[in-house]
C-alpha cells in the first residue's frame, strides 16, 4: 500500500496496537469523542434477558426510559417476541436526593411484587442512588423477606464503569441465583453471553445456528443466560457439564467465574465465522463432553454441504487483500473474526478503525485471540480521533478511501454505509436476509455476500445514501 | 374564550404514595436537550455520565436535528469526577471545542454532577471570555421531574439569559411555545400547520420556543404581540413569564388544541378574533371541512363503521385531550377510557371541561404509567386504543379489536411528517384507523396452499 497517506496514526499489528492501548498511548484524549453506552445499560441488557424478571431502576424517570422504549418495546415485544414485561422505576425526585430513596425502594420492591407477580426482582441503581449511598444491597435483603421471589441488587450507576463492567457485573450476579447442583446433566451446557432476551422470531439468527448445530451433535441446552432463559434454568445451571459462549467477549467472564468458582469447565473459543473457527467451536464443545466422534460427524456432513461455497471463497478471495472495518455495530470482535475467516480464504485481512477505546473495554477477549493467533495487521486513521462522533464518519469515509486506493485487488468487509472503490461485502447484521453468519449456514451467507460484491462491483453506488451520510460533495 | 376552572375534578388525582411505576415520560434532562437543541447554529454538550448522552440523542432525534449542522458532545463523567468533582473536565471540554463555529453552546447537568455540587453556571461565566460563542448553563438533572419540567426549566432559563428588552412591538405578531411538548411523532409538521395558518392571517411569527430557532430570534421575543402555546403538557410557565414581564398576551389559552372538525373551527375562531382576521378563519374552516368531506368521499374510508364503539385513548394531553372530540364526534366511537401521561390541574379541567360538553363519562387515568393502562384496559375493555407501540402489546389477551398507533410510535414509519393538527390532521388521523382497520382483516392464516 501507499505508505505516504498521512491520515494514517498507527499502522501496526493488534499485538502492538494492545500494546499503546495498555501503556496509554492510543486512547483518544478529546473527552467529548466517543461516547458508548454506560454500565446501567450494559446491565439492564443481561438482566433483561431473564423471563419474569422485573428490573427495579432505582433512579430518576430518565435512566429506564431508553430501556423501555429500546429494549423492552423494540427489541422484545416488536422484534423478539416476549411480551409486554415491566420496566419499574422508583422515580426519584429532589426530596428523595436529599433524604434518601430506601424507604421508597423497599416499598417499591413490595410494590413491584404485587403488581407483576415477578419471578425475580432486580434493583439496577444509577448515578443518583450511587452517589446518595442508597444501601441497595441491603434492602434487597430486607426486601425478599417481605415477598415471595429472589430480590437482587446490582450497583450499576453509570459513572461507575465502563459497558464491560456493566454487563460483567450482571453476570456476575446472575451467579447468586444458581443453585448447588442436585444432578449433573450428561450432555448438557449452558450458552453464556447472551442479552435482551430471545433471539429475533423472524431472522435466522446466529444463537440459532449455534442450537441448530448443538442439536444435530446431540448436546442439549440448559439455559441461555441471559437470552431469554428463567430463572428456574439458572438455579439448574450448575448441573451441566459445561459451559460455552455465543460470542466469547460477553460469556467470558461469567465462563471463567464459573468455572473457578463452581468448577464448571468453559469451553474458550472465539465466534464461529468460517470453517475452521466453527469446527474449533463445535468440537471445543463435543470435546470436553465425550462427543467428539459425534461432532465429526456433523461437522463433515455440514461441511460437505457447504463444500461449493467454501471452494467459491477460496477462489474468489485468494490474493486479494480485505480491507475489513466493523468499528461501530456489530463490533470490534466480529471484525477480527472476520479477519481470521479471511486469512483463512487466503485474503490478507487489514482491520481499519478499531476504536482503540473498544480495545480497552474488551481487553481480555483481545488477549484471548492474540492468544489463539489472531494477531492482524491494523490500521487507525485521524478520523476515528476527531471530535464527536458522526462527523468523524466524514473523516474516516475520506480515509477509507483513501486507503483502499493504495492496495491491489482490495475487497472490503464491512457495511453498505461505506463507500470505498472497491468489492464492498455488506456484513451488516441489520439485513435479516443473509443471516445467520454464524457456523456453516453463516459460509452459506457469507459466500452470497461475496458473491454479490464481485459480481456487481460496477453497479453505481446510491447517490442518496452517500449524500445522506456524508452530505453532498462538490469535488 | 378563556373559561372558568372547574372547581372540584371528577376524577381523583394519581396516587402520589405510588413508589415502583413503569413511567411513560422522560426525565427533565432529555426535555431540556429537546428544547436547546431547537436552538438552531448552536451545540449541546451533556456534563453528565456517558449515558445520558442517549436521552441527548433521543432530543437529537425528535427536534429533527442534522449531524451535519449540529454536534452534541459529552463530558462523560466516571468516578473520579463524581468524587473530585468534574468542573475542570468540563472546563477542558468547552475549551476542546472552543473552534466550533456556532452561535452558542449549551451545557445541561445531569443528575451526577448535580448532587456533587459542580456549578456549571460558574464554569460557563469563567470561560465565557475564552470562546467565541455564547455558554447558556442549564441546570436540569434528571430528578428535577419529567421531561415538561425540563422543556420549561430550559425555556426559563433561554428566556431570561436571551431576551432582549428594548424592543419595540410588532402589530400582528405572536410567539410559538413548546410544539415540541407533543407526542406526534412527527409533530414539525403541527408546527408547520400552525405557522401557515397564521401567515393566511397576515400574523408574524417572532420566534418558536423552540424548533430551528435562530438565537436573534429568541432575543427580539419582546417584540410578539401575543404568544400560542402549542402543548398542553409543558409551556405555559413561560407563556406566563412572557405575559408578566414582556405584556405579551396568550392567545387560544384554555381551548384544546386543533385536532378534529370542532377543535380546529374553535382555535382558528379565537384566533381569527384576536388579530382581526375572522373572515379569513371562516374562509379557512369552510374551505378545510370541504376539503375534508371531498376526500373522504373521494377515497372512502371503510373504517366509519366504528359507531358508539368503546374506545380507549392513552397519550399525553396534547394529543390526548383534542383527540377525546375526534374520537367521539368524527369517528362516532365511545371513549370509555383517556388515560393521560400529566396530571397537572389545567389538564385536568380541560378534559374535564371536554368530557363535560361531550356528556362523557369515561374512566380517566392522569399520570398514567405502563401498569395503570394496562390495568385500566383489562377493566374497561376497549375494543380500540389509540395509543402507542406499548399499547399494541399492553392490549395482548384483551380482544382489543384495533389498536391505532397515534403517538411514540416505534413500528410505524413516516418519512413525511404528518400533522394532526388542521384538516389534513383529520385526514392523517383517518388514515391511521383506516390502516389498523385493514390490518386487523387481513388474513393470518391460510386455509389452504396453492397448486403454482
Amino acid at each position: 500500500m501507499n505508505p505516504g497517506n498521512n491520515s494514517i496514526v498507527f499502522h501496526g499489528d493488534l499485538q502492538q496496537l494492545l500494546k499503546k492501548v495498555e501503556t496509554g498511548e492510543m486512547i483518544p484524549k478529546l473527552q467529548a469523542s466517543h461516547a458508548p453506552m454506560c454500565k446501567f445499560f450494559t446491565s439492564y441488557y443481561v438482566i433483561s434477558g431473564i423471563r419474569h424478571v422485573v428490573p427495579l431502576v432505582h433512579g430518576p424517570t430518565g435512566c429506564p426510559l431508553y430501556m423501555s422504549d429500546f429494549v423492552r418495546t423494540r427489541e422484545c415485544c416488536e422484534i423478539r417476541g416476549v411480551p409486554l414485561e415491566p420496566t419499574a422505576c422508583t422515580a426519584l425526585n429532589e426530596s428523595n436526593i436529599i433524604y434518601g430513596g430506601e424507604g421508597k425502594l423497599l416499598e417499591a420492591v413490595k410494590e413491584a411484587y404485587a403488581k407483576y407477580h415477578p419471578d425475580l426482582i432486580v434493583i439496577l441503581s444509577c448515578c443518583c442512588s450511587g452517589i446518595i449511598g442508597d444501601d441497595v444491597e441491603s434492602i434487597a435483603r430486607e426486601a425478599e423477606k417481605l415477598v415471595g421471589c429472589r430480590v437482587l441488587a446490582l450497583r450499576s450507576e453509570g459513572f461507575g464503569g465502563d459497558f464491560r463492567s456493566g454487563y460483567e457485573d450482571a453476570f456476575k450476579l446472575i451467579m447468586d441465583l444458581m443453585e448447588p447442583p442436585k444432578t449433573k446433566m450428561k450432555g448438557t451446557i449452558n450458552i453464556l453471553g447472551a442479552r435482551w432476551g430471545p433471539t429475533p422470531t423472524e431472522f435466522n439468527w446466529d444463537m440459532d445456528e449455534i442450537e441448530r448445530l448443538l442439536g444435530e451433535v446431540g448436546i442439549k441446552i440448559n439455559a441461555i443466560i441471559a437470552g431469554g432463559c428463567t430463572v428456574e434454568q439458572i438455579r439448574h445451571a450448575r448441573e451441566v457439564e459445561l459451559n460455552a459462549s455465543w460470542c466469547f467477549d460477553w460469556g467470558q467472564k461469567l465462563g471463567d467465574l464459573m468455572q473457578e468458582r463452581f468448577g464448571i469447565p468453559y469451553s474458550k473459543t472465539g465466534q464461529p465465522y468460517g470453517p475452521e473457527a466453527t469446527k474449533e467451536w463445535l468440537l471445543g464443545v463435543a470435546t470436553p463432553l465425550g462427543m467428539e466422534a459425534e461432532a465429526i460427524k456433523v461437522i463433515e456432513r455440514e461441511l460437505k454441504e457447504v463444500k461449493p461455497e467454501i471452494e467459491y471463497l477460496r477462489k474468489a478471495l485468494s490474493g486479494k487483500t480485505a480491507i475489513i472495518e466493523i468499528s461501530e455495530f456489530p463490533g470490534p470482535i466480529r471484525a477480527l473474526s472476520l479477519a481470521r475467516m479471511a486469512a483463512e480464504f487466503g485474503v490478507h485481512p487489514v482491520v481499519i478503525n478499531v476504536h482503540p477505546y473498544t480495545i480497552k473495554e474488551r481487553m481480555p477477549s483481545i488477549k484471548f485471540l492474540l492468544e489463539s493467533g489472531v494477531n492482524p495487521e491494523i490500521i487507525l486513521t485521524k478520523g476515528l480521533f476527531r471530535l464527536g462522533s458522526f462527523r468523524s464518519s466524514k473523516e474516516t469515509e475520506d480515509e477509507l478511501e483513501e486507503i483502499v486506493k493504495g492496495y491491489d485487488n482490495p475487497i472490503f468487509f464491512g457495511n453498505s454505509g461505506r463507500f470505498p472503490p472497491c468489492p464492498v461485502v455488506n456484513l451488516t447484521l441489520m439485513n435479516p436476509a443473509f443471516q445467520p453468519q454464524y457456523g456453516f449456514r453463516g459460509i452459506k451467507n457469507i459466500a452470497a455476500l461475496v458473491r454479490q460484491a464481485l459480481e456487481n462491483k460496477d453497479l453505481p453506488r446510491s447517490r442518496l445514501f452517500r449524500g445522506m451520510l456524508y452530505g453532498t460533495r462538490t469535488n | 374564550m378563556e373559561q372558568e376552572p372547574i372547581k372540584e375534578p371528577a376524577a381523583p388525582l394519581a396516587s402520589s404514595s405510588e413508589n415502583c411505576t413503569d413511567p411513560y415520560l422522560r426525565c427533565a434532562f432529555n426535555g431540556a436537550a429537546l428544547t436547546a437543541l431547537g436552538i438552531s447554529n448552536s451545540a449541546l454538550l451533556a456534563h453528565s455520565p456517558q449515558g445520558c448522552e442517549y436521552l441527548v440523542n433521543n432530543a437529537f432525534a425528535s427536534q429533527e436535528c442534522d449531524y451535519m449542522e449540529t454536534m452534541t458532545l459529552c463530558t462523560k463523567l466516571c468516578v473520579d469526577e463524581i468524587v473530585h468533582g468534574g468542573e475542570d473536565i468540563l472546563a477542558r471540554t468547552i475549551r476542546e471545542v472552543k473552534d466550533l463555529p456556532i452561535s452558542a453552546l449549551f451545557v445541561l447537568s445531569a443528575c451526577g454532577p448535580e448532587i456533587v455540587g459542580d456549578d456549571i453556571v460558574g464554569v460557563c461565566e469563567t470561560l465565557q471570555p475564552e470562546v467565541n460563542f455564547r455558554l447558556i448553563p442549564i441546570e436540569c438533572a434528571g430528578f428535577r421531574g419529567s421531561q415538561y419540567d425540563g422543556i420549561d426549566i430550559a425555556l426559563d432559563t433561554i428566556l431570561k439569559k436571551l431576551v432582549k428588552e428594548d424592543v419595540e412591538k410588532i402589530p400582528n405578531s405572536v410567539c410559538l411555545i413548546a410544539p415540541h411538548a407533543n407526542a406526534n411523532p412527527t409533530w414539525p409538521a403541527d408546527l408547520a400547520w400552525v405557522k401557515q395558518v397564521l401567515s393566511r392571517m397576515g400574523v408574524k411569527v417572532i420566534a418558536t420556543l423552540t424548533h430551528r430557532t435562530p438565537i436573534a430570534e429568541i432575543k427580539n421575543i419582546a417584540s410578539a404581540e401575543a404568544s400560542l402555546l402549542l402543548s398542553h403538557d409543558a409551556g405555559q410557565k413561560a407563556a406566563d413569564y412572557l405575559s408578566a414581564t414582556y405584556g405579551i398576551e396568550q392567545v387560544c389559552k384554555g381551548i384544546p388544541l386543533p385536532i378534529g372538525m370542532t377543535n380546529t373551527k374553535r382555535w382558528l375562531t379565537a384566533l381569527g378574533e384576536r388579530f382581526n382576521s375572522l373572515i379569513t378563519a371562516e374562509e379557512m374552516v369552510a374551505e378545510g371541512e370541504r376539503m375534508v368531506m371531498a376526500t373522504c368521499r373521494r377515497k372512502w374510508p371503510m373504517a366509519r363503521f366504528l359507531y358508539r364503539t368503546p374506545a380507549a385513548i392513552v397519550a399525553d394531553a396534547t394529543v390526548g385531550i383534542p383527540l377525546v372530540r375526534f374520537v367521539t364526534e368524527e369517528m362516532e366511537m365511545t371513549p370509555e377510557l383517556v388515560a393521560l401521561y400529566t396530571s397537572q390541574r389545567p389538564v385536568r379541567e380541560l378534559l374535564e371541561r371536554e368530557l363535560q360538553t361531550l356528556g362523557l363519562n369515561p374512566k380517566v387515568v392522569y399520570g398514567t404509567d405502563v401498569y395503570k393502562t394496562r390495568k385500566s384496559l383489562q377493566e374497561v375493555r376497549p375494543q380500540v386504543v389509540f395509543g402507542s407501540t406499548i399499547e399494541r402489546h399492553a392490549s395482548e389477551g384483551l380482544s382489543v379489536a384495533y389498536v391505532v398507533e397515534v403517538v411514540r410510535m416505534i413500528r410505524q414509519f413516516r418519512m413525511i411528517n404528518r400533522e394532526y393538527f388542521g384538516y389534513n390532521g383529520i385526514l392523517n388521523l383517518l388514515e391511521c384507523v383506516q390502516n389498523e382497520w385493514t390490518m386487523g382483516w387481513r388474513s393470518k392464516e391460510k386455509r389452504y396452499g396453492a397448486k403454482w
